[in-house]
């Protein structure tokens, strides 16, 4: 089934200076249980395609739906995880984890139920009652993930979720993460810098031009390996790093 | 057999201790300082009737408690805990007025930037004028010093919240009413305690400042007849008072303070 599907999608940011041609005639479509990587270069508009998806700003032309239905405002059917992992410090990672909820004013037994359930499937059952200052990097990030699952999304949006983290701990909670989305059957698309965290973690790939980012090429990732860093080890591994690397540089 | 201590448990017992001394040297430097204070006067290295001596400050209380002291401290008091709550209140309620609207803020921003470089005190006979010589003019004065920094210190703080919190926030659906209780205000909890503080100095600055221009009764009041008479130990009896209240003042909002800081929102 086909989640997403962006039509010709293209925005321009104005303002006072200029006008900034940020993304043009993008077009892509993500079936339900795909794990799809973005890369371009910096600046491209990569966080710009997650925020149109996310319902934060409407296209200035082409069409964006969702399971059939066009994209108007920021709703549950996306969560959007950012690049820090943006937890209230004065809240415990449960109330943290029930923001959304909390914000669409659901917080009934069964949501509750099922964020209690992800918190104990992923380790963060013991910490539930601690503040984001008392955990690690990695443990946070992956509290962020399971803030966003609370809410139940068809689709998740990933803006470098990796990026404020250091290397060793970033393979582990690449990870953990892409072992939660797996389990938890969802969709994803992941904006990164990292090729090889893409390579490691995509069914398929697509890659960015510069600015105003148009699809230059799609790739789909076809290595046999059950975890990322399974997929490291593999030999395909360096040749898929190769041909991403020179699609993105050129 | 005496139990080996834990780590822990010898660790809360060197924290306790050191808290111990520093409170006891705090003790010692004030009754040092008192002790030498009263000596000085006795043995008249100093001018008594210039300087005062703790034992008159003590005399003086005593003659004060029958001409009504509590009328005095009542009357101050009163002022000042009327002005700063309702500076504080107000200050914060306008600071997320102006959070709210982006537009009000711009157009309110340069009186607000000539507001608080204005020396408040320059305002004082227009206040008598307008509002009367009596209690309300000086809980005017001081609504007047301590409202300025309240909007412009609580705005700073709510204006500070994280962008991409918020972003976080509108990808979740959240209105921008939620996101002001459920971020904004939350996350300004600390801004909004120093605000507090910094508020119970100027509450106290103003009261006595809007004695000093009007007023038939208060510790303010006490201190500028003192000093007109050159009764020097009325003088000094009163800023003992005064420093007495200022310091439970403060006290009471590092109570606040440590409510706030031990529950989660
Ligand atoms: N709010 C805005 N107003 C004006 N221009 C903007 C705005 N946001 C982004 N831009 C511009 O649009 C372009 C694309 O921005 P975007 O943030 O989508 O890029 P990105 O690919 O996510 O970059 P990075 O790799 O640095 O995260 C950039 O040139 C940026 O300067
Ligand atoms: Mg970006």
């Amino acid at each position: 089934m086909e989640i997403l599907k962006m039509n010709n999608v293209s925005l321009t940011y104005q303002t006072v200076e200029q006008e900034t041609k940020a993304i043009e005639n993008i077009t892509l479509s993500i079936e339900d249980g795909e794990f799809i990587a973005l890369v371009g270069p910096s600046g491209c508009g990569k966080t710009t395609i997650l925020s149109l998806i996310s319902g934060l700003m409407k296209p200035s032309g082409g069409t964006i739906t969702l399971m059939g239905k066009p994209v108007e405002r920021p709703g549950s059917e996306t969560g959007y995880m950012l690049q820090r992992d943006m937890l209230f410090e004065w809240r415990t990672i449960e109330k943290n984890i029930l923001l959304g909820p909390e914000i669409h004013r659901n917080l009934s037994d069964e949501v509750k139920g099922k964020a209690e359930d992800l918190l104990k499937k992923y380790g963060l059952w013991e910490f539930r009652d601690r503040y984001p200052g008392q955990l690690s990097g990695g443990m946070r990030q992956r509290a962020a993930l399971i803030r966003t699952l609370a809410l139940d999304p068809k689709l998740l949006l990933l803006d470098e979720p990796f990026s404020a983290l250091d290397f060793q701990t970033r393979l582990s909670v690449c990870n953990d993460v892409y072992e939660i989305i797996k389990s938890e059957k969802k969709t994803a698309l992941l904006v990164t810098h990292d090729i090889s965290e893409a390579v490691s973690l995509a069914d398929r790939i697509v890659v960015l031009s510069a600015r105003p980012a148009v699809v230059k090429k799609t790739f789909v990732i076809d290595i046999d390996a059950p975890t990322p860093l399974k997929r490291r080890e593999k030999s395909e591994f360096g040749k898929w790093f190769d041909t991403i690397w020179k699609e993105v540089s050129v | 057999m005496k139990k080996q201590k834990s780590e822990h448990e010898l660790f809360i017992y060197k924290n306790r201790n050191r808290k111990i001394k520093i409170i006891v040297v705090q003790v010692l430097i004030l009754i040092c300082f008192l002790g030498l204070w009263e000596l000085a006067a006795q043995l008249e290295w100093i001018d008594s009737f210039i300087t005062s001596s703790p034992s008159r400050v003590i005399k003086m209380l005593g003659e004060l408690k029958e001409q009504g002291l509590w009328k005095h401290i009542g009357t101050t008091l009163y002022e000042c805990v009327i002005g700063f709550a309702v500076s504080t209140a107000l200050g914060s309620l306008i600071a997320v007025a102006l959070w709210w609207s982006d537009f009000l803020r711009k157009v309110l921003e340069p009186y607000i930037v000539v507001l608080n470089s204005l020396p408040k005190i320059a305002l004082g006979p227009i206040i008598i004028i307008w509002v009367g010589a009596d209690a309300k003019a000086i809980i005017m004065m001081t609504v007047l010093i301590c409202i300025i920094v309240t909007i412009i210190s609580t705005l700073g703080g709510l204006m500070a919240t994280d962008e991409g919190k918020i972003l976080l926030m509108r990808s979740m659906g959240a209105t921008k009413r939620q996101i002001l209780t459920k971020l904004v205000l939350p996350g300004s909890v600390p801004t909004f305690l120093s605000v507090l503080k910094i508020n119970v100095g100027l509450a106290w600055v103003g009261t006595i400042m809007g004695e000093y221009l009007v007023s038939g009764a208060g510790l303010g009041y006490l201190i500028i007849y003192g000093g007109q008479v050159f009764k020097l130990d009325l003088v000094m009896t009163s800023t003992v008072i005064l420093c007495f209240l200022a310091a439970v003042m403060y006290f009471a909002v590092a109570l606040v303070e440590r409510f706030f800081k031990k529950r989660s929102f």
